[in-house]
């Protein structure tokens, strides 16, 4: 006869509502844990994502994600003559906050180097790459927006063609991709009546000249969208990234590190850049943070177990007096354990499964954490039962006889 | 009739120096199988410390405790597995029934047996029950059954392993002078049909008749008692 389960049955609406409980407070470590995996996985996923072998940055910077990054965009055309590099793009970052039917929408906006880049490395869950050099983005899903959606920035309509879920940064915005020049385009926002003027300036210049007369289609330059006028500054990108020649690498680096207006980092050392800078801090946070909540639970897992045993302190002595087999008694307690571990782990993946994809920062449950779970939740019970065992080992026969 | 337990000079002393109460002192007492006695004795006399050691639950800090023919403490040193002779051939009956409260009415009596060692303990529980007439509540956990409903399945949970001695503390303090009346004969039909030794602790002296033998104690020291003599309370 299995005296845990017969106890458990006995007491079942109680026992199914402490394995709750217990479930409840795993499902908050498992969550510190999750978005401690999280903070770290959206650290890197935008270098990653972006799938370059070298990033160029402004001199003596940790950009572009570490602390702003501004390279004259001639950067690119250089680098991409350097003997190895494959290819060259430019890169633009910035933070932007608006406001979207009426709530607060903080993005983080990434050029792509179109044309050689329409964001065929994103990790696209729906809809397609960039067709086109403007108005059309690539959106996080956790935007909120939908294929065919229009957001307005810098007063022109930007049309989600894509959707990727879980392009983040390190601080948990959401990322939109546009071309370079679109980001540019709302970075650096001019007036309107700047950008007329000056086009108006251009035209009449044209129909001054000899070349303009000759050639009357470049009138058509100015009335682009893309257009910028010659009198106002390009605008800087973040960074340039190459893709590089397999085994030239070091080369190329030699090169660049020649440069005196530019540094050079590979793939691996921008990520190392931003978790030792932007999110060490907040990453031993909350891992200091993870262990104490763990240690937590353990101590009331521990108060728990101590308590279920206590109240059969009188049935264990009347047990014991009938002289039960001490691995019975010893094994009532492990066994209740085991199964609230089962249980509380059971309701605390449910809230995982369903609760977590509604946090507002991502708690991502890795397939380490997935794997560890269960076995550290069984760990834990059976050291909780500890105090529980010590007491049926100490529990006095004769108290049965004294009523 | 072979002797179920043989206490030989058995002293307990509580305490030491001006605060040591003396519980026991030099008891020898011998219960018979198929022996029904009564234990009388005011409070503090003795007759818990004598049924602890009895029982093989608190040994007496001297004297020899003889089970089946066999020595089994001695001088308050286990020579056996106490815990496996207490499963294996004793049985307990408590003033309050003190039943597994998250086992029922059967199982209580099933686990007994399979602590006994006895095998098909489901019907054997059953068939307990059935003899002392409440076979009908086998699935009534302890609350839900009335004060002598519980003695009786304690009684039977007693019984479940077969024992050769059956100590009872009080069975009957609980119960109306009907119902402690019903009890008393109850174990005198399990130590006259099957042959256990009874010993019983009691206050009751309504029912003394029901007993083969009668031991009073006083003082932590032990005496025969006769039938019909008034004793002290």
């Amino acid at each position: 006869m299995n005296l845990a389960i017969r106890d458990v049955r006995r007491h079942l609406a109680r026992f199914v509502g402490t394995a709750a409980g217990v479930g409840l407070l795993l499902s908050v470590v498992i969550a510190m844990q999750g978005i401690y995996a999280g903070m770290v996985d959206d650290a890197t996923i935008l270098t990653r994502a972006m799938r370059a072998d070298v990033w160029i940055v402004q001199r003596e910077t940790r950009g572009p994600f570490a602390e702003s990054s501004r390279l004259d965009p001639s950067v690119e055309a250089r680098a991409a003559a350097v003997p190895g590099v494959r290819s060259a793009r430019p890169y633009t970052y910035q933070l932007i906050q608006r406001e979207h039917r009426g709530a607060v929408m903080r993005i983080a906006l990434v050029g792509l180097g179109w044309p050689d880049d329409s964001g065929r490395s994103l990790p696209l869950v729906r809809g397609r790459q960039l067709a086109q050099p403007h108005g059309e983005m690539i959106a996080d899903a956790s935007m909120g927006l939908g294929i065919g959606e229009t957001l307005v920035l810098a007063g022109e309509p930007y049309r989600v063609v894509g959707l990727t879920r879980n392009a983040l940064t390190s601080g948990g915005d959401s990322v939109a991709f546009l071309t370079t020049a679109d980001t540019q385009l709302v970075a650096f926002d001019q007036p309107s009546e700047a950008t007329v003027l000056e086009r108006q300036r251009v035209l009449e210049r044209l129909r001054r000249t000899e070349i303009g007369r000759s050639q009357p289609s470049l009138e058509d330059l100015p009335t682009d969208p893309r257009w910028r006028a010659p009198a106002l500054a390009s605008p800087p990108v973040a960074a340039v990234l190459l893709e590089v020649a397999p085994h030239r690498l070091a080369e190329v680096r030699e090169t660049l590190q020649r440069w005196g207006d530019v540094t050079a980092y590979t793939q691996e050392e921008e990520e190392t850049l931003l978790l030792g800078g932007v999110v060490q801090r907040a990453r031993m946070q909350i891992g200091l943070f993870t262990v104490i909540l763990t240690l937590t639970a353990a101590v009331i897992v521990m108060m728990v177990m101590y308590n279920l045993t206590l109240e059969k302190t009188h049935d264990l002595a009347v047990l014991k007096l009938m002289g039960a087999p001490r691995t019975r008694l010893l094994g009532l307690i492990l066994q209740q354990a085991w199964l609230l571990g089962v249980l509380g782990y059971a309701v605390a993946f449910a809230i995982a499964e369903f609760a977590f994809p509604m946090f507002p920062r991502r708690v991502l449950i890795t397939p380490a954490i997935s794997l560890i779970a269960p076995f550290a939740t069984m760990a834990v019970v059976t050291l909780a039962s500890v105090l529980g065992l010590s007491h049926v080992m100490r529990i006095d026969p004769a108290r049965a006889l004294e009523g | 009739m072979t002797d179920a337990v043989r206490a030989q000079n058995l002293s307990k002393i509580y305490g030491t120096g001006t605060a040591a109460v003396t519980a026991l002192d030099n008891v020898s007492v011998t219960i018979a199988r198929g022996t029904v006695a009564a234990l009388l004795g005011p409070s503090g006399s003795g007759k818990s410390t004598l049924i602890k050691a009895l029982g093989f639950v608190s040994p007496a800090d001297t004297g020899e405790v003889f089970f089946e023919g066999r020595s089994v403490v001695k001088d308050g040193v286990p020579l056996e597995d106490l815990s496996r002779l207490r499963r294996r051939h004793l049985g307990f009956v408590f003033q309050k029934a003190n039943l597994t409260s998250f086992l029922s009415a059967r199982e209580n009596v099933e686990i007994a047996c399979e602590f006994g060692g006895k095998a098909d303990g489901r019907s054997r529980a059953r068939e307990l029950l059935r003899y002392l007439d409440v076979g009908n509540r086998e699935d009534s956990y302890p609350e839900m059954l009335s004060g002598g409903e519980q003695q009786r399945v304690a009684i039977a949970r007693a019984l479940a392993n077969e024992p050769s001695l059956i100590l009872a503390d009080e069975p009957t303090a609980a119960l109306d002078s009907v119902r402690s009346r019903t009890v008393m004969e109850l174990f005198r039909t399990v130590a006259h049909e099957r042959g256990a030794a009874v010993l019983v602790v009691t206050h009751d002296h309504r029912a003394l008749d029901v007993f083969d033998v009668l031991y009073e104690m006083e003082d932590g020291r032990i005496r025969p008692a006769q039938h019909g003599l008034p004793t002290s309370t």
